[in-house]
C-alpha cells in the first residue's frame, strides 16, 4: 500500500476530529518515586489531551518519564515506592485517579489498552494463546465462550496471523517474538478499546516487522476510531505515525506541537538537538563529512535536579535566567508549545 | 568466487586486503535424541565472502538471526568456521593454533552491544582498558599506566576516573571504556558488534562521531555490523546486507541506498522510518508478508522467495549465487532489480 493514500486519510481525519472533544485528558500529573536519596518526580506537571482517532506520540531518552506518564494513567505505576501525587486524568469526562482498584479493571482492557515493549508482560507462559484471548473477551464484552472464541480467532486474522485456529491452542513459546507482539496487539484490540497506549510497540522487532505491525495499528485506528498515544525514542516513528507530539525531558514536557512543524522548526534547544543527532540515511558525500550533532553532558539524575530549566546545564542557549527560573510550557507559534526563555533565539539561529 | 571489492579510502596496498572472508560458513548443531547428537544444524552463516580494505569501514546489515554477529565473530575465531578461509594481510589464518594466533588476535579486536554486561563488574576502568595490554604482554608499571592515561583522553574520559568501576558510568561512558579498551593495543581491525544500539540518540551520536575520528586518526578498518540502517549509512565506506545467514548484496554506500539490486535490500530499506513526515507522502512502501524463515530448515532455492514480491519459479528451485550486476556492485538475485 502506497503511504500517499494514509497520508490523504491522516489529514481528512485530523480535519473531522479536530472538532471532537478528548478521549482521554491528563492534567497536571505529578508521579513520584521513593528512592535512597530522596523523593523523586518522574513525572512533573505533564498535561496532554488525545482525540478519537488521532495518534499523540510522547517521544524522550531514558528516565524522560514517557513510560511512567502512561503507566500513570492506567494506574499501574507500583506503589511503593511510587504514587501519584498531584494531577487529573479524565476518559470520557470521568475521572481515573479516584477510582478504586476495580472499577480500573473494568476499563482498563477495555476502554483503554495497553500494548508494551515486551509481549510477555502482558502474556502468561502457562496459558494457550486462546485462553488469554478469550477470557478477557468473554468478561469485557459480555460474551459467551464460543462467540468469544469465534472474535478471538477473527482478531487473530486481523493482526495477520497465519492459520489462527491453530495458534488459539499453542503457548506463547511456541511463536516468534513478531508474532507474539501482534497476539498482544489483538488482545489489547479485541475489545475496540477507545484509546489504546502503546509503550515502544515495535522496539524490539525488526524494520520490516515494525513497518507491518504499524501499519496494523493504524488501519485499526481507523476502522474504530481509536485514540492512540504512542510511547518512543524513535523520531522515524514519530514521524510516520503520529499527528500530534510531546517531547519530555527529566519528567516534565518541554515541547508540543503538530509533527510536520516540530520536525520542521522544534521551538525547544532539546528536540532541535535530538533531531540534528539522527543519522538521516542521506547517502551524499564521503563518510565523514557530515558530524552528527552530540548534546553535551548527561541527563541528572532525578534525585538531583538543577533549580531553573533542566536542560539548560546541556544547553547552547543558556543563560542566567535559564539557571535561575523553570520556563513555563508556553504557545510559541500557531499550536506549537516549548518549555523554553529563548525560543525566539532559536528560531533566529535557523 | 567472484572477488567483490569497490571503492575503499585509502584503497589495499597491492591487491592484498587487510581481511578477507572466503566462502565463510558457520553451522551450529541443534542437541537433541537421547545421546545429544546433533540431530539438525542451524545454518548461521553460508558462504559469504568479503573484503575490508585499510581505513575502510564495512557495514554489515540485517534483521535479527540474518547471521552478521556470528559472521563477525567467526571472522575473529571467537566461533571455528565449519568452512571457509579467513585471510589476514593474505595469510591465512583459518586453521592457526591459539599460539599461532596470537599476534592476529592483537590485530583484532571487538567491541560488543551491551556496555552493561560486556565490562568486568569487579575490575576498575583503568584495568579493564589496560587488561589487553597484560595479556599480550605490552609495556610495564608506569608506562602502562601512561598509556591507559592516554587512551582515556583519547576517547573523551578523564585519566582520574580510571579507579572507578564500571557500574558507575552512564552507558555511553561504558561504550567509551569499551572503545579504549579495542585500541589499547593498536589493532588494525575492529569489528563493532552493534556497538551504539542500546545507547539513547543523542549519545549514540558521539560514540560514532568518536569511531569516525578514531578511524581517521589511526586508519582503522571497521567491520560495522548494526540492524539499523541509518547508522550504517552514516559511518560505511560500503555496505554488505545479509538475510538468513547468506550474503544478498554488497556496494558501495551511495550505490546500495539509492540503487539497491536485490528485492530484499530494497524492502529493507523502504521498512525504515524516516524522521521527515514529509517523505511519508513521497515514499514507496513495499510491505513484505510473512514471517523471516527458520535457520534450521531454509528455504529451498533463494533464501529470500518465501517473503520476495517479485518471485518466480526459477527462485524455489534454484539458489542464486552473488555475482557482479555493476562494477563494484553485487548481489545474489536472479532478476536484480537493475
Amino acid at each position: 500500500m502506497a503511504s500517499g493514500d494514509m497520508a490523504v486519510d491522516r489529514s481528512e481525519r485530523s480535519a473531522a476530529t479536530v472538532a471532537a472533544p478528548p478521549i482521554l485528558e491528563v492534567n497536571g500529573l505529578r508521579t513520584e518515586f521513593r528512592t535512597g536519596a530522596g523523593r523523586a518526580a518522574a513525572v512533573d506537571d505533564v498535561s496532554y489531551a488525545v482525540r478519537p482517532g488521532e495518534t499523540l506520540a510522547v517521544v524522550g531518552e531514558s528516565g524522560s518519564g514517557k513510560s511512567v506518564t502512561a503507566l500513570s494513567i492506567m494506574g499501574l505505576v507500583p506503589n511503593p515506592p511510587g504514587r501519584v501525587v498531584a494531577g487529573s486524568v479524565r476518559y470520557a469526562g470521568r475521572e481515573l485517579l479516584s477510582l478504586s482498584e476495580r472499577e480500573l479493571q473494568q476499563i482498563r482492557g477495555n476502554e483503554i489498552s495497553m500494548i508494551f515493549q515486551e509481549p510477555m508482560s502482558s502474556l502468561t507462559p502457562v496459558l494457550s494463546i486462546g485462553r488469554q484471548l478469550v477470557e478477557p473477551i468473554m468478561q469485557h464484552m459480555k460474551l459467551g465462550e464460543r462467540a468469544a472464541r469465534d472474535r478471538a480467532v477473527e482478531m487473530l486474522r486481523l493482526v495477520n496471523i497465519p492459520e489462527p485456529d491453530r495458534r488459539l491452542r499453542q503457548y506463547p513459546h511456541q511463536l516468534s517474538g513478531g508474532m507474539l507482539q501482534r497476539v498482544m496487539i489483538a488482545m489489547a484490540l479485541s475489545c475496540n478499546p477507545q484509546v489504546l497506549i502503546a509503550d515502544e510497540p515495535t522496539t524490539a522487532l525488526d524494520v520490516t516487522i515494525q513497518a507491518q505491525i504499524l501499519e496494523l495499528m493504524r488501519r485499526l485506528q481507523q476502522d474504530f476510531n481509536t485514540g492512540i498515544v504512542l510511547i518512543t525514542h524513535d523520531m522515524g516513528v514519530v514521524a510516520e505515525t503520529a499527528d500530534r507530539v510531546i517531547v519530555m525531558y527529566c519528567g516534565r514536557a518541554v515541547e508540543e506541537g503538530p509533527v510536520e512543524r516540530m520536525f520542521q522548526a522544534p521551538k525547544h534547544p532539546y528536540t532541535r538537538g535530538l533531531l540534528a543527532a539522527l543519522p538521516q540515511l542521506r547517502p551524499e558525500g564521503a563518510v565523514g563529512d557530515h558530524r552528527l550533532n552530540e548534546i553535551p553532558g548527561i541527563v541528572p539524575p532525578l534525585t538531583r535536579l538543577p533549580r531553573g530549566c533542566r536542560f539548560a546545564p546541556r544547553c547552547d542557549f543558556a543563560t542566567r535566567q535559564c539557571r535561575e527560573a523553570y520556563p513555563r510550557l508556553e504557545q510559541k507559534s500557531d499550536g506549537q508549545w516549548a518549555a523554553c526563555w529563548h525560543s525566539d533565539a532559536l528560531a533566529e539561529a535557523g | 568466487m567472484p572477488r567483490i571489492s569497490g571503492p575503499s579510502p585509502t584503497g589495499s596496498v597491492g591487491d592484498v586486503p587487510l581481511l578477507s572472508a572466503e566462502n565463510l560458513t558457520k553451522r551450529f548443531p541443534v542437541a537433541g535424541g537421547i545421546f545429544g547428537r546433533p540431530t539438525a544444524w542451524v545454518h548461521a552463516v553460508e558462504d559469504i565472502s568479503f573484503t575490508l580494505g585499510r581505513g575502510e569501514t564495512l557495514g554489515l546489515v540485517g534483521e535479527s538471526g540474518c547471521g552478521k554477529s556470528t559472521a563477525g565473530k567467526t571472522v575473529l575465531k571467537l566461533h571455528e568456521p565449519t568452512a571457509g578461509r579467513i585471510r589476514v594481510e593474505g595469510e591465512d589464518i583459518t586453521a592457526l593454533s591459539p599460539s599461532r594466533m596470537r599476534p592476529y588476535r592483537r590485530q583484532m579486536q571487538i567491541i560488543f552491544q551491551d556496555p552493561y554486561s560486556s565490562l568486568n563488574p569487579r575490575m576498575t576502568a583503568g584495568r579493564i582498558v589496560g587488561e589487553p595490554l597484560l595479556i599480550h604482554g605490552i609495556g610495564k608499571g608506569g608506562e602502562r599506566r601512561d598509556r591507559i592515561a592516554e587512551l582515556f583522553r583519547r576517547v573523551g574520559m578523564r585519566p582520574d576516573q580510571m579507579r572507578r568501576y564500571a557500574h558507575e558510568f552512564s552507558g555511553g561512558q561504558r561504550q567509551r571504556l569499551a572503545i579504549a579498551r579495542a585500541l589499547a593495543v593498536n589493532p588494525k581491525i575492529i569489528v563493532a558488534d552493534e556497538s551504539v544500539s542500546a545507547l539513547d540518540v543523542s549519545i549514540q551520536a558521539s560514540v560514532i562521531n568518536l569511531l569516525i575520528e578514531l578511524q581517521k586518526e589511526f586508519n582503522l578498518s571497521f567491520l560495522f555490523i548494526s540492524h539499523d540502517m541509518s547508522v550504517i549509512e552514516h559511518v560505511s565506506h560500503r555496505v554488505a546486507v545479509m538475510y538468513l545467514g547468506t550474503m544478498v548484496e554488497v556496494a558501495g554506500r551511495r550505490s546500495i541506498f539509492s540503487d539497491p539490486q536485490h528485492p530484499y535490500t530494497e524492502a529493507l530499506l523502504s521498512a525504515v522510518p524516516l524522521p521527515d513526515p514529509g517523505a511519508r507522502n513521497r515514499k514507496r512502501r513495499i510491505m513484505l508478508t510473512g514471517e523471516i524463515p527458520s535457520p534450521i530448515n531454509p528455504p529451498s532455492g533463494c533464501p529470500f522467495h518465501t517473503r520476495c514480491p517479485y518471485v518466480k519459479e526459477r527462485c524455489r528451485v534454484e539458489r542464486p549465487k552473488i555475482r557482479e550486476i555493476k562494477p563494484g556492485h553485487s548481489a545474489a538475485c536472479h532478476f536484480p532489480l537493475g
